[in-house]
């Protein structure tokens, strides 16, 4: 009996979890994960920005998906917010022929317009994430719905799920494409959609992590509160962790658990956004 | 028989935990740390650099964080202040993954990429338009300052790539022998010989290693007297290919 509820967790738990995070991104709300209070280990040995260590959390609930357009246009609805990108036409996009970590500044570009308007909108696009928005732009959406951003260690608890390795599922990425969309082409010269997205895709559109967390590597690089102890006093630079779909293992490789981003605060990328954490 | 296969099983197991184990990390030395400080120094130009930087200074502060110098203090730039400009001050933001975290054994290795010495900003479209338009004049002030200041910083490095200034293939190779200290000049070096689809560069396994299919923005190859010649005599013959 016990084998047969074993066989049935083991079988139907991730379609469970599957379909509640579909509905979640139909129903536009968030569905959020519980990470249970604990000791963790985090980082890597050796690793400056992110050293091995053990770190607490009394617990937190955080987002299964990142943060999509549909939820980021309430705000903006509810507020009439103007975002970053809006204001200082500075939007940072990307097309393919460009060389590597090489990026368009775009004064069409902005959330409805990731990659600027001549790249298409958001229209057919709702339950993507939102992106090409800074930093301070997603602070305002937190506050605004009575949420926060992650800790630079509580998403790196949330994404190992368990795990200490490079990656949730230990430390060779082969496995990399079932669960993350990412840049797949030796470089940006030409367009790769081979995991079937060149930007973008749907949020939980890959397998999810083991507690539950969809696109924790990949899709966009999600912001995170935090600094780390290579940051200059005083500076105001502002860092986002997991990869995007631009990231590839020959350009970027921070689609894990290990690494962590830098960036200026009013930076807007089209590879950059966020998920939130209840407070 | 089946007590060989569970034995098999068990070792092969084992062998599965020891690949997973990732590699030895240690905290860099100091003359790596040193090494790494040195390959991202710029070279800070000395041509109307009081007027510039306090131009600079004047920029408003934006909340994006890019900070371009407005039309009406820079289109009245001689070229020379304009270079110094662009040599000391990019005007975007690099993107996230942009700064990679710090490398161990730094100064024992040649890099596939040279260091940043921007860090989070990078050239601007007009920035970038400016170098290659003015690609002569540009390869003629780095020659001048870098004969001053008889060293080549990272932003000077960047500009060639940039404006893919093959022709200074040999004063690059003549400041590296001046103290063989800035393994970035040799990067360099392959760069333009990449950049411009050298073949037998391209063929080369330093090329697989540092370039290739499984290559990324820390691939290196051992700094050792044996690479060393094999990139400055492949890159003269490369010069001599292009002179003609």
């Amino acid at each position: 009996m016990s084998g047969f509820l074993t066989y049935c967790l083991q079988r139907f738990t991730p379609v469970l979890l599957l379909l509640a995070g579909v509905n979640a991104v139909n129903g536009q709300s968030q569905h959020f994960v519980h990470i249970p209070a604990g000791d963790y280990t985090l980082g890597k040995k050796g690793y400056i920005n992110n050293p091995l260590r053990t770190v607490h959390t009394n617990g937190f609930d955080i987002a299964a998906t990142e943060l999509t357009n549909a939820e980021f246009e309430k705000f903006v609805q509810a507020t009439g917010y103007v975002t970053d990108a809006e204001r200082n036409k500075s939007g940072q996009v990307f097309t393919p022929g460009l060389r590597e970590f090489r990026w368009l500044q775009d004064s069409t570009a902005c959330w409805r317009y990731p990659n600027g308007i001549s790249r298409g909108g958001i229209e057919n696009k709702m339950n993507h994430p939102v992106a090409t928005i800074s930093y301070r732009d997603a602070i305002a959406y937190c506050e605004w719905a009575g949420v926060r951003l992650p800790t630079l260690d509580e998403w790196e608890i949330a994404s190992r799920a368990g795990a200490s390795t490079t990656y949730f599922w230990g430390n060779d990425m082969p496995p990399l494409s079932t669960y993350a969309n990412i840049w797949h082409g030796r470089d940006h010269l030409q367009a790769d959609s081979s995991d079937g997205y060149m930007y973008t895709a749907p949020v939980a559109s890959f397998k999810p992590n083991p507690w539950g967390l969809y696109d924790i590597y990949g899709n966009v690089f999600e912001y995170c509160e935090g600094h780390l102890p290579t940051d200059k006093a005083g500076s105001r630079l502002v860092h986002a962790r997991g990869g995007s779909w631009w990231c590839s293992k020959n350009a970027c490789g921070f689609f894990n658990s290990v690494d962590i981003g830098s960036v200026k605060r009013g930076a807007s990328f089209s590879n950059l956004g966020f998920r939130v954490v209840k407070k | 028989m089946k007590y060989l296969m569970f034995v098999a099983a068990i070792l092969g197991c084992l062998r599965l935990s020891a690949q997973e184990e990732p590699p030895e990390w240690k905290n860099p030395s100091k003359s790596s740390l040193a090494y790494a400080e040195y390959r991202r120094k710029l070279t800070v130009p000395p041509y109307g650099l009081a007027k510039v930087k306090a131009l600079i200074d004047k920029i408003p502060y934006k909340e994006d964080d890019s900070s371009p110098m407005e039309n009406k203090d820079y289109l009245p730039l001689s070229l020379r202040e304009k270079f110094t400009y662009h040599m000391i001050h990019a005007e975007i933001s690099a993107q996230n993954c942009d700064v990679r975290p710090p490398i161990q054994d730094e100064d024992k290795k040649i890099f596939g990429q040279m260091a940043d010495g921007m860090e989070e900003s990078v050239w601007s479209d007009r920035q970038s338009k400016f170098l290659i338009s003015n690609r002569d004049s540009v390869m003629a002030l780095i020659k001048e300052s870098v004969n001053r200041s008889k060293r080549m910083g990272a932003n000077y490095k960047m500009a060639i790539v940039e404006i893919n200034g093959r022709e200074m293939i040999p004063f690059i190779i003549e400041t590296y022998n001046k103290d063989q200290k800035d393994r970035d000049l040799l990067t360099l070096l392959m760069l333009l010989m990449k950049n411009n689809e050298y073949n037998p560069f391209m063929v080369s396994q330093s090329y697989r290693k540092l370039y290739g299919d499984n290559a990324d923005y820390q691939s290196y190859i051992d700094y050792n007297k044996g690479n060393e010649d094999l990139i400055i005599k492949r890159a003269t013959d490369y010069y001599n290919t292009i002179r003609k």
